[in-house]
């Protein structure tokens, strides 16, 4: 291919998935549709995934007038907050409730996009805006687990830091001592202390949530352009305005998540699921405590690691990434059922690991 | 001359050698005094949850060491406190043991140090001596519940999920309902609101609107 025709389709292909002429509001908003099916349902788990990633940074800037980010201090100010600050437990309870919540309908807006194939043509780049957020709102949690400076926090965080590094053992020479570079990168110093906590303390609160909004921006820019997708093989023919009907159901929903949120907050505090001895203060001269496990959403890919070897999980780890990557172009051609299929044993085995994973793990490993 | 000095290397060699016996074996009675693991074992059993010694001692690894909260850092003041606690052998006497937490000198003086001793070989009766009433850090579920269910005692946003569910439901009765009471007139009135758009809408355009 010449370079003026390379140049040309690379520009063909932005502008199909960026169509300029619709940026008016009679397009992105009078004109659009939304249709009605029997997964209309699925349309509003995006919006929900957007509603508490916006209590998470509310309530995340509400946690920032108390929290102390050193090592001295972090865990005695999140027990401060809890402890004596007025409504501190509710906010804190409602941020990591949130945290899950988001994580949860982010999931399962990943999952219907693929049984709807709404990452067809020409939606490609709505895609790959939802996988980089994916891989963002994990690393969110990941960042977010460290700064109580508890047992389990500074403990959890060392296991994967120390995962990266085994990376190196499976490179090529040349590259073995990369991962231990990011591990470095990323800690800051030898051993997980204030300098890891500042730079978690940065990436949680400053440059997750600006790179979010961007790709935030992207996906939802692209998705008010295209509109929703058709969805299922067999239309009704029916829709419903996007504006004001479809937000006003939107914001319907919205209303249940928030009362949802507000009375599991209010009543059931996130840390009593954790065994009480991983929430105490982290202290580097003492045993490490048992049960010291990541957050329910990293399952998926910490039992594996506990179960198969390291190798195995990393190949399909960097496999799987790849694959979401080119999940538009590998099935372009593929029929909604096979993709609903696909999806359904994805959802099942989240199901299963994350319900059952202690369970499984028990079994083969004998306790 | 010779054997003179090696009786006498000898009796020093025994003198360091029985100190250090001595030493070991004091260390050991101490800890083993104060240090409890059958309840810690009996809690974990029950509850199924990890469980350590920061249920009842300041320190989570146990009264023995040089930590804060630990034997080997006490003071001469703290340890006359440590002796204090070892004498109130029947309940009722006010204890403030620098090696136990609150709940650990809560013990104390509610059963005595002479029926916790007992109680090592029957660590479930521990919650029937401690009673229901008690609940040190007012999360509304007794410190015998918590023991238990392993859950800290000393922490008011620590418990078993469906139990502070169950209590948080109750105490936070009116937040609740005005919560549910708001939500659901907010629900009720944008269900209102939708409602009379899609009507207007079917009027508008026809009940074909927005198919094409």
């Amino acid at each position: 291919m010449s370079r003026p025709s390379l140049m040309q389709s690379i520009g063909d292909f932005f502008t199909d998935r960026f169509p300029t002429t619709k940026l008016n509001w009679n397009d992105l908003v009078v004109k659009k549709t939304v249709p009605e099916h029997r997964m209309s349902w699925a349309y509003y788990l995006g919006g929900l995934a957007l509603f508490f990633f916006v209590v998470q940074v509310i309530t995340g800037l509400l946690l920032l007038l108390y929290y102390e980010p050193t090592v001295s201090d972090a865990h005695a100010s999140v027990q401060y907050l809890t402890d004596y600050v007025p409504n501190g437990a509710l906010i804190r309870n409602m941020h990591a409730w949130s945290a899950s919540f988001m994580i949860f309908f982010v999931l399962c807006h990943f999952l219907t996009t693929m049984a709807m194939k709404a990452f067809a043509r020409p939606r490609e780049i709505t895609w790959l805006a939802g996988v980089i957020m994916l891989f963002t709102v994990f690393t969110f949690g990941f960042t977010g687990y460290l700064l109580p400076w508890s047992q389990i926090s500074v403990n959890a965080t060392k296991v994967v830091l120390q995962s990266i590094e085994q990376v190196g053992q499976y490179l090529p020479a040349a590259l073995a001592g990369l991962p231990t570079t990011i591990r470095y990168a990323i800690q800051g110093e030898p051993g997980i202390g204030q300098a890891t906590l500042s730079r978690f303390f940065a990436i949680h609160v400053l440059v997750l949530p600006l790179a979010l909004a961007l790709v935030l921006g992207v996906h939802l820019l692209s998705i008010q352009l295209h509109g929703m997708s058709q969805g299922v093989d067999r239309t009704t023919g029916r829709s419903m305005r996007f504006f004001p009907t479809y937000l006003m159901k939107d914001l319907r929903a919205w209303t249940v998540a928030l009362l949802a949120l507000y009375l599991v907050a209010l009543t059931v505090p996130f840390d009593s699921f954790l065994p009480f001895t991983l929430l105490q203060p982290f202290n580097s001269l003492g045993s490490t405590p048992l049960g010291i496990k990541p957050e329910w959403y990293f399952y998926p890919v910490y039992y594996p690691m506990e179960l198969l070897p390291f190798w195995v999980v990393m190949l399909g780890m960097g496999a799987l990434t790849v694959g979401l990557l080119l999940v538009p172009w590998l099935f372009r051609g593929a029929r909604r059922r096979t993709l609903a299929a696909l999806s359904g044993l994805a959802a099942l085995y989240l199901v299963v690991i994350i319900l059952f994973g202690h369970q499984i793990y028990v079994l083969v490993k004998g306790g | 001359m010779q054997c003179i000095m090696k009786n006498r290397k000898f009796k020093v060699g025994n003198g360091l050698f029985y100190r250090i016996i001595f030493i070991v074996s004091l260390g050991a009675l101490t800890s083993w005094t104060w240090a409890f693991p059958e309840f810690q074992a009996y809690s974990e059993r029950h509850s199924g949850r990890p469980v350590n010694c920061g249920l009842c001692h300041v320190n989570p690894d146990g009264p023995s060491g040089n930590g804060p909260g630990q034997l080997g850092r006490l003071t001469p003041e703290e340890m006359q406190r440590v002796n204090q606690s070892r004498g109130a052998r029947e309940p009722g006497q006010a204890i403030d043991n620098p090696i136990l937490n609150p709940f650990g000198d809560h013990i104390i003086q509610t059963i005595g140090s002479q029926k916790l001793f007992d109680l090592r070989r029957d660590p479930a009766g521990l919650a029937t001596a401690l009673g229901s009433q008690s609940d040190l850090d007012g999360d509304g579920i007794s410190d015998a519940r918590e023991y238990l269910d392993g859950t800290d005692p000393l922490n008011p946003a620590h418990g078993a999920p469906g139990r502070m569910l169950a209590v948080n439901l109750r105490r936070h009765a009116a937040e609740v309902l005005f919560g549910l009471l708001a939500f659901g007139l907010v629900l009720a009135g944008l269900t209102g609101v939708i409602r009379r758009m899609i009507a207007r809408d079917e009027l508008e355009h026809g009940s074909d609107e927005g198919s094409a």
